[in-house]
């Protein structure tokens, strides 16, 4: 039976977002020897960045054994097994030897703040700052040709290593002219390819450099879309959601000190390490949800006793992300702990389609064709009352009609 | 005038069709709660006991299972009938294009010409009934789409196959109605109102052809017979 059911499972496996968790001893052991080689390579690389993760993390004030749990976590959220933590610790130290170019285009550089303005920064947000940040437009002291110069002498040295981060949406439509970058006035989508072609590999930051985000809400001024859509033949790599997570950056940066390759992903090219998760199925209003018991507006009983807040909106049941189990600021709290729903942020178009206070049903949706905004029900409604009035018309008129064959 | 007696369902049929009415009235009640809770619970057991919604959700899988079997098995019937085999009517030949002509004429004439032989099942019927068909399969695919979200481990009661079986069923649904997991939300809450105007419709037709006709069409679903002149 259980030879049969694994036979069928073969004949039917699909990309879904299932991680394989136990892939036996043989590939972990592959694994670790691919990984220590390669850290082994960065570690006789010279510093890009002289800030150390140690010193850093000691002017913080955070002890080696907080570091070493933190470590054991992110194996965890790797989907590694724990031998492999003295390697993450290792590969932590080693992260100041991969150049990163940060490219800040149509956005509002929530992810960048996200990360910078945090009151307590976490490990994870620490690391960020050990990065070799080799050019960040919003960061840089540098301005105009000193900046250019900067951003074309880190592509020369670190050509083909560096990690191209890219926040914020290109605008391709009418009018992309209007955004450009630095002295020479390259469009977002020029300054994109140029420092796309020699990067080993580009990270989409935030739902707007993956999916378009909130410049690429309807009607879309700018053509705005997302990197997936401008570069081709580049392993890319989404981390969705507004603002990302500065676990799952860090993260996925992580994996490539580690391995030099890009994690496993699933069909819209997020990590599955993050992105296998639905909110609602770790949700902690979900005994709420199957109860049936809803907030029903802001303020009210059900929202003081944490009801669900489905009827308020919630799009959890359709977002993938592992707010709810990772969430924001070192696990103090995320967006439906604080009391209001998920808004789908790391979804395609949510702007459009999820980030609404109200269920699918009574949003209002803007029609195929454009023109008046209705909402499914109502819409509905509107054709079954067509419907109605058509076989009405139809039955009084077959009365009568009826009735003059019987006079005859 | 006599009337002679002429069998147009067999008695699974008749099974069927009721079977997949109720399940439809089940589907749309708890489909409509599942899209936007109209009722409170005002139980006083605990949230961890009640489960409103919980149950809500059970009756439409099951309503939805049973269809998605029915659906099956009406497809077979479709080419393998012995009573009647659908598809033949369906094919668009010059006879089944008159047939349906002539039908349609006398629905939009309000019955002053009938021009068709209506003792058995006609081309008009047919399609009809094919284009619910087609809106069922679709409520299929997208409801199981909408369902396999849940099944984000990879795992489920039955096996690893179940989910991935799924995915690669029904993955293609997400890109044709717009590239997110809502638009198959919003696709499958559109297509039950197309599946209400329908019903509305078939009630409507069957109605009109028991009073204009003369011929107790309506008593085909409950004896599986009607009668025509002879």
């Amino acid at each position: 039976m259980v030879e049969r059911r694994e036979a069928l499972a073969k004949m039917f496996s699909a990309k879904g977002v299932k991680v394989d968790t136990n892939r036996g001893e043989e590939y972990y052991d592959s694994l670790m020897k691919t990984m220590t080689k390669r850290l082994d390579e960065l570690e006789k690389s010279p510093a890009a960045s002289r800030a150390s993760i140690q010193n850093l993390l000691e002017s913080e004030g955070v002890t080696r054994r907080d570091f070493m749990k933190w470590a054991s976590a992110t194996c965890a959220a790797l989907m590694l097994p724990s031998s492999f933590t003295p390697l993450i610790a290792q590969a932590a130290e080693l992260m100041n030897r991969v150049p990163i170019i940060w490219l800040e285009l149509q956005d509002c550089a929530g992810n960048s703040e996200a990360i910078l303005r945090s009151d307590a920064p976490t490990i994870d947000e620490l690391l960020l700052e050990i990065i070799s940040l080799e050019f960040h437009e919003t960061l840089m002291v540098a301005a105009g040709h000193q900046a250019e110069g900067q951003l074309a002498n880190a592509m020369e040295t670190f050509k083909g290593k560096y990690l191209c981060v890219v926040e914020g949406s290109i605008p391709m439509g009418a009018g992309k002219e209007w955004c450009t970058v630095g002295a020479k006035g390259e469009t977002f989508e020029e300054h994109l390819r140029h420092v796309a072609k020699d990067a080993a590999a580009l990270v989409a930051v935030g739902t707007c450099a993956t999916f378009g985000g909130v410049p690429a809400a309807s009607p879309n001024p700018t053509g705005a879309v997302g990197v997936q859509d401008v570069i081709t033949g580049k392993p890319i790599i989404n981390i969705p959601a507004c603002p990302a997570n500065p676990a799952n950056i860090t993260g996925t940066i992580l994996h490539f000190v580690l391995t030099g390759q890009v994690p496993e992903l699933d069909h819209l090219n997020r990590p599955k390490f993050d992105f296998g998760y639905r909110i609602h199925d770790n949700c902690e209003r979900r005994a709420h949800f199957d109860a049936g018991e809803f907030v029903e507006e802001w303020g009210d009983k059900g929202a003081q006793n944490n009801f669900c807040l489905y009827k308020m909106g919630c799009k959890g049941p359709m977002t993938f992300n592992n707010c709810s189990i990772v969430r924001y600021n070192e696990g103090v709290n995320w967006p439906i702990g604080a009391g209001h729903g998920c808004i789908g942020c790391s979804e395609p178009q949510f702007w459009d389609k999820y980030a609404q206070e109200r269920p699918m049903a009574d949003t209002h949706f803007k029609a195929p064709t454009g023109g008046v905004e209705k909402s499914v029900d109502e819409f509905g409604l509107g054709l079954l009352t067509a419907a109605g009035i058509g076989i009405g018309i139809h039955a009084v008129s077959s009365i009568i009609a009826g009735k003059k064959e019987g006079d005859e | 005038m006599s009337y002679k007696k002429v069998e147009r369902m067999t008695s699974f049929m008749r099974v069927n069709h009721w079977i997949v009415a109720i399940c439809m009235v089940a589907a749309v009640i708890t489909g409509l709660y599942i899209g936007h809770p109209y009722y409170q619970s005002f139980i006083a057991d605990p949230a961890a006991t009640k489960y409103v919604m919980a149950w809500n959700r059970w009756i439409h899988f099951m309503a939805a299972i049973i269809f998605d079997v029915s659906s099956i098995v009406v497809a077979y019937l479709y080419f393998f009938s012995r009573f009647e085999k659908a598809y033949k009517k369906l094919i668009p030949t010059l006879t089944n294009i008159k047939e349906f002509g002539a039908v349609l004429f006398n629905l939009l004439t309000l019955n002053r010409v009938k021009k068709f032989d209506s003792s058995h099942a006609d081309s008009f019927n047919a399609v009809f009934f094919f284009i619910f068909h087609m809106m069922l399969v679709w409520m299929l695919l997208t409801g199981l789409q909408l369902y396999v979200h849940g099944l984000g481990s990879g795992l489920s009661a039955i096996g690893e196959w179940w989910p991935a079986m799924l995915h690669l069923a029904t993955d293609w649904t997400v890109a044709v109605t717009g590239g997110t997991f809502m638009d198959v939300r919003i696709s499958h809450h559109y297509t039950m109102y197309a599946i209400l105007v329908w019903v509305m419709f078939h009630v409507y037709y069957q109605i009109w052809r028991t009073i204009f006709w003369s011929e107790g069409d309506i008593g085909i679903v409950v004896s599986g017979t009607k009668f025509v002149k002879e």
